[in-house]
């Protein structure tokens, strides 16, 4: 927050929204938090949530609905929905204010209705002018930045090409980019496979002659090849096996510390989340329900959601699992949102919640 | 502890035929699973689990190949009896639930029709296989009793008395028979009217499209289609009421009708969609009221009825109270029939039982003496092949035909011994042929080895041999005899406490359950409310409304409480829960397991549960077997698997998922598992294991025994094993689990 430079990425109101018939689908609505250099933050939730579509928004694979997306302090990613909303309640006050202005029939009404007609116009102009600034941002940021972030994909069956040799595979990306250098594409390819734990031999064969865990390590390193500095990791580890689990964080720890790496961690395994992360975000149909350092979060969840959450996780312990009582989350029953509507609050420092008046003053009775 | 043992699997071997090779999917598991308790099978992807599942229900892949062992459930070995048999355990007493809860749904079947379509199809083989049952046991009765006394019973009766006895049997079942199928009949035509009264009250309710009229005629038909004197006795006057109010209410709705049709100058077809009026709520409520009371009623027991009426064809029973009618009846064939057919049937018991512990005591000199043959080595196929046929023919002799609880030990056997023979002169053929491969193969890599040692690196590999210790084999051989001989023993030590008069009314029941088996007809309507039931009791809401949805319409949780409501309606005592909440997160999953942990709590279902994932097991797990590459490395009961883990395996698995308090470095498992076409020839895990010693490249552990319930297969436990301590991640989880565990016990 206090130092700018260290937010790597920062997202800002985003909404992602898909038309379904007459009717939008908020899959994401109205998140924001922000990643800092060198950090690891855990995006956890129910399937369905909005989890991989925030993590799919950010590196630009859908057209953002509104809300920004800044990487190193550049927007990447901006949507039109709230200008155009905006847009259209100004136009709405002013069609209501001229008709009660009309109903009064005086000059002095008349000038007001002026006055207020040019304040409106200025305002949509302002608002169009950002609008246009915003798609040129989202059709025209810069290329060379979003190489920087990469994403790792859930299941490493279907994210790789089955006719593409793993080279192939590994040096798309450099060629993409415009690199024609044969020999440095293979010099690159072969450091890359031997980082991530493969060898040379590995790079003329096809992604059906890998185990599940050695697939992964592909797509690990299709992903890191291009040099990131970011990394979005959408449930890497869900479709692997239980020892090859451990092989693949591991993996990906160390990725992070010798590279310096960001990472926005998607997963939906709690234990794992809580092992590999710093800071945690929880999502709750389409909305971040809480955020906070990866400890204090389990320590002092606040949000009943994160709390049912926690209390569903299974642990390899007979004793406590027999004792353990699950928590059910019934939004309707726990909120009362009809009066005052809840936003996204900071509860202690670094500690955010999504609550209304009633629930932050009940919320940090909670904390003390 | 002496529990009920359900399933039992014994020395499994699973194989597949693929192009590349044979794939050795389970190699030699045993297991036992209790009465009432969760057997948990933990291990990763490939290890065997799911092919070990597949073995029981019988839905192994075409290309699998049953090597050896046997699973025995209720006295049949699961893998050798016909599929007609198995058609009447699967889904019946072993049920099963899959990975994936839309790939086990029809997508294009509405999800109640999913539910009964079993229910009703098993029903309807249930009544034919009911009838044959029936005679067969009746027949074979009838044998004996004709060979006890024509060997020297103690009384002198003609074969021609005991044939009049079986017949009046036969005769007086057959009219209880047609009594209790008109019952029934009726019986069903009021479960039936509750359902539809129920089901057009909720869619009006709902304000769903409903033709009232056509509906009140349906209730109308059940109405007097009930008329089976036993049924409706003492309701006859209500019923006839009612059918006055429901014309009454049909002329109310007619009206209403036609009103509206005028009204609407609508055509007939489209006046379906309407309220139903108050008087005919009340109306049809009553009914379902009388309806309900009706069959609380105590039935009568039709199996006595009948043979009154049999006797006394112009007497009328239904006019006395059930439970009177009953006891006398019951008196009536007590003292006609029954004492004398008793004594004859005992007499028949007896004889048989006699005459089978003789033929069981012949078959143990005769194991006894093949046992010794066996042993002495030297046989000749031929030899031992005609040895097998007329031991086979021994040991059936001696099973009991009037037994009702089927002997598993004994009906096996004859295969279990001709497959174990074959396979040893199979090894007698083979292993020089393996030798000789082995070695020319083991020269060939020596050669290149030489010629390579300046160049290239030779990665030439060495299929290993498979060679089997013919002695081994002979050992196996022998307790397959031993085990027969054994059973056989412990039978003969047992008959003195025989009970001839307990085995009479075994049968008697069995008889009587089969023939009311003959008559009772599930029909569509009454499938639904069980049905409805059903999915009630998994949990989920509206069951009435969701019962006519489509599985896409479903969360991915109530799917899989549908398949659970689809493995409960032919209520199993096995359940085979193949990783059911894989597919699922967290806050289901938990859901998901709670309902299987409750339903097993009240339908104290006996559970083998399939995963990989430990953390779910803990919660839901009596007992636990780790599985590595087709075979057990490790079981015991929960605890001692979680407090007291003794296989690297269980260590590694273990060490390798974060729980919420790790911090330090995952100890991942390095590689890969081995690859099952060619099995390492020592313990599996020897590559991957960072204690493996120099034996376990060369030999597999045996189970090595920690307590009585716990075992692990790893030479570490062997005395002579250098002592390893375990991981200090692990130590240090299960100090902090057993602190915690002990706050929580407070």
């Amino acid at each position: 927050m206090e130092n700018n430079n260290d937010v790597l990425l920062k997202v800002d109101h985003l909404c992602q929204y898909f038309r379904m018939g007459r009717k939008d689908l908020k899959a994401v609505d109205d998140v924001s938090f922000e990643i800092k250099k060198g950090e690891a933050f855990g995006l956890v939730g129910e399937s369905g949530c909005g989890k991989t579509t925030t993590g799919r928004s950010i590196i630009k694979l859908y057209n953002i609905t509104s809300g920004n997306v800044y990487f190193k302090g550049q927007r990447i990613g901006a949507g039109t929905r709230s200008y155009k909303d905006a847009i259209k309640n100004a136009r709405n006050e002013l069609k209501a204010f001229a008709k009660e202005c009309k109903e009064e029939g005086t000059d002095e009404a008349k000038a007001k209705l002026q006055k207020k007609t040019e304040e409106v116009q200025a305002f949509i102009a302002e608002q169009k002018k950002e609008m246009a600034s915003a798609i040129r941002d989202q059709k025209h940021c810069d290329k060379e930045l979003v190489t920087k972030i990469q994403m790792i994909f859930q299941d490493p069956i279907a994210s790789l090409d089955p006719r593409m040799t793993v080279r192939d595979i590994i040096a798309e990306g450099l060629v993409i980019n415009g690199m024609t250098d044969k020999e440095l594409i293979n010099r690159k390819v072969y450091d890359i496979l031997e980082t991530v734990g493969l060898v040379r031999e590995h790079a003329d064969r096809y992604p059906h002659e890998f185990s599940g865990g050695q697939r992964q390590r592909i797509g690990i390193a299709r992903a890191v090849v291009m040099q990131p500095e970011m990394i979005i990791a959408d449930e890497p580890i869900s479709a692997l096996d239980v020892s090859i689990q451990a092989q693949v964080i591991n993996l990906l720890n160390d990725l992070r510390d010798s590279m310096g790496l960001t990472i926005l961690f998607i997963a939906h395994d709690l234990s794992v989340v809580k092992y590999f992360s710093d800071r945690i975000g929880v999502m709750y149909f389409g909305k971040l329900v809480e955020l906070a350092d990866s400890d204090e979060l389990f320590k002092h969840p606040l949000h009943p959601y994160t709390k049912s959450l926690l209390s569903a996780i299974p642990l390899p312990d007979p004793v406590y699992e027999k004792q353990r009582t699950r928590i059910t989350y019934n939004p309707l029953a726990e909120h009362d949102y009809s009066v005052d509507q809840p936003s996204f609050r900071e509860i202690t420092p670094g500690h955010f919640v999504y609550c209304n008046d009633a629930e932050e003053a009940k919320y940090r009775e909670m904390v003390k | 502890m002496s529990k009920e043992i359900k399933l039992s699997v014994n020395n499994l071997k699973v194989s597949f035929r693929t192009d590349a090779g044979k794939v050795q999917a389970v190699r030699d598991i045993s297991f036992d699973l209790y009465k009432g308790e969760t057997l948990a099978i933990v291990g990763e992807s490939g290890s065997g689990k799911s092919v070990t599942s597949k073995a029981i229900m019988g839905i192994s892949a075409v290309n699998s190949i049953y090597e050896g062992g046997e699973i025995l459930y209720d006295g049949q070995d699961l893998l050798r009896i016909p599929e007609e048999e198995m058609h009447k355990l699967r889904g019946d007493k072993v049920a099963m639930i899959f990975q994936d809860p839309l790939s086990s749904l029809n997508p294009i079947m509405r999800i109640g029709r999913q539910i009964t379509e079993a229910m009703l199809l098993k029903n309807k083989a249930n009544r034919q296989e009911g009838r044959t049952a029936f005679n067969t046991m009746l027949s074979t009765l009838s044998e004996t009793m004709k060979k006890a006394f024509a060997e020297g019973g103690e009384k002198e009766v003609s074969t021609a008395e005991i044939e009049r006895f079986i017949k009046t049997f036969d005769d007086f079942n057959i009219q209880a028979i047609k009594l209790e199928n008109s019952y029934n009949e009726s019986r069903t035509a009021a479960e039936e009217l509750i359902t539809i009264i129920e089901d057009l009250l909720f869619l009006s309710e709902k304000k769903q499209k409903v033709d009232v009229i056509a509906t009140l005629k349906l209730v109308g038909g059940h109405l007097k289609s009930m008329t089976d004197k036993y049924f409706v006795t003492g309701y006859e006057a209500v019923l006839a009421s009612h059918v006055s109010a429901l014309e009454n209410v049909k002329k109310i709705e007619k009206a209403k009708v036609s009103a509206l049709d005028t009204a609407k100058k609508l055509v007939a077809g489209n006046a379906a969609k309407k309220e139903v009026s108050s008087e005919t709520v009340a109306a049809l409520r009553e009914i379902q009221n009388t309806a309900k009371e009706m069959i609380a009623r105590p039935k009568y027991d039709f199996f006595r009825i009948g043979y009154y009426v049999y006797k006394n064809p112009n007497t009328d029973l239904s006019k006395i109270p059930a439970t009177e009618a009953n006891e006398m009846a019951y008196q009536f064939l007590t003292d006609d029939f029954m004492s004398s057919f008793i004594i004859y049937e005992k007499i028949a018991v007896q004889y048989s039982v006699n005459k089978s512990l003789e033929s069981k005591k012949k078959a143990i000199d005769e194991l006894q003496a093949a046992i010794d043959f066996f042993k002495a080595g030297s046989f000749t196929a031929a030899e031992a092949h005609a040895l097998c046929k007329s031991l086979d023919k021994s040991v059936r002799d001696s099973i009991d035909p009037l037994a009702v609880v089927k002997d598993s030990v004994a009906y096996t056997f004859g295969g279990a011994l001709a497959r174990e023979i074959e396979k040893y002169f199979f090894y007698v053929k083979n292993n020089p042929k393996e030798e000789a491969r082995f070695a020319a193969q083991t020269a060939k890599r020596e050669a290149l080895l030489a010629k390579g040692k300046t160049g290239k690196a030779v990665s030439w590999k060495i299929v290993p041999k498979s060679v089997v210790e013919l002695d081994e084999q002979i050992r196996i051989i022998v307790s397959v005899l031993s085990r027969v001989m054994n059973k056989f023993q412990a039978d003969l030590d047992n008959a003195e406490y025989f009970d001839a008069d307990k085995r009479c009314i075994e049968i008697i029941d069995y008889l009587k359950e089969k023939a009311s088996q003959v008559v009772y007809k599930l029909t569509k309507r009454i499938a639904k409310e069980r049905a409805i039931k059903l999915m009630e009791e998994v949990g989920i809401p509206e069951a009435r409304l969701r019962y006519r949805q489509y599985p896409f319409e479903f969360s991915g949780g109530m799917r899989q409480r549908i398949v659970i409501a689809i493995a409960l309606s032919a209520n199993p005592d096995i359940l085979i829960c193949d990783e059911p909440t894989t597919a699922l997160d967290v806050t289901i999953q938990a859901q998901i397991l709670e309902l299987i942990n409750r339903l097993k709590r009240e339908r104290d279902l006996s559970i083998i549960f399939i995963t990989h994932d430990l953390g779910v097991v803990a919660n839901m797990a009596d007992r636990i077997a780790v599985m590595y590459a087709g075979k057990i490395v490790e079981y015991g009961t929960a605890e001692e698997v979680f407090y007291n883990p003794q296989h690297p395996y269980t260590w590694a698995l273990l060490s390798s998922m974060p729980d919420l308090d790790t911090n330090e470095k995952l100890d991942a498992i390095p590689g890969t598992p081995p690859n099952m076409i060619y099995p390492p020839v020592g313990d599996a895990f020897a590559e991957r294991n960072k204690y493996a010693l120099e034996i376990d490249y060369e030999m597999q552990p045996p189970m090595f025994e920690v307590s009585p319930t716990h075992y692990a297969a790893t030479w570490l436990l062997h005395p002579n094993a250098p002592k390893v301590e375990m991981p200090k991640i692990i130590t240090d989880r299960i100090n902090r689990m057993k602190e915690k565990g002990g706050n929580y016990g407070e």
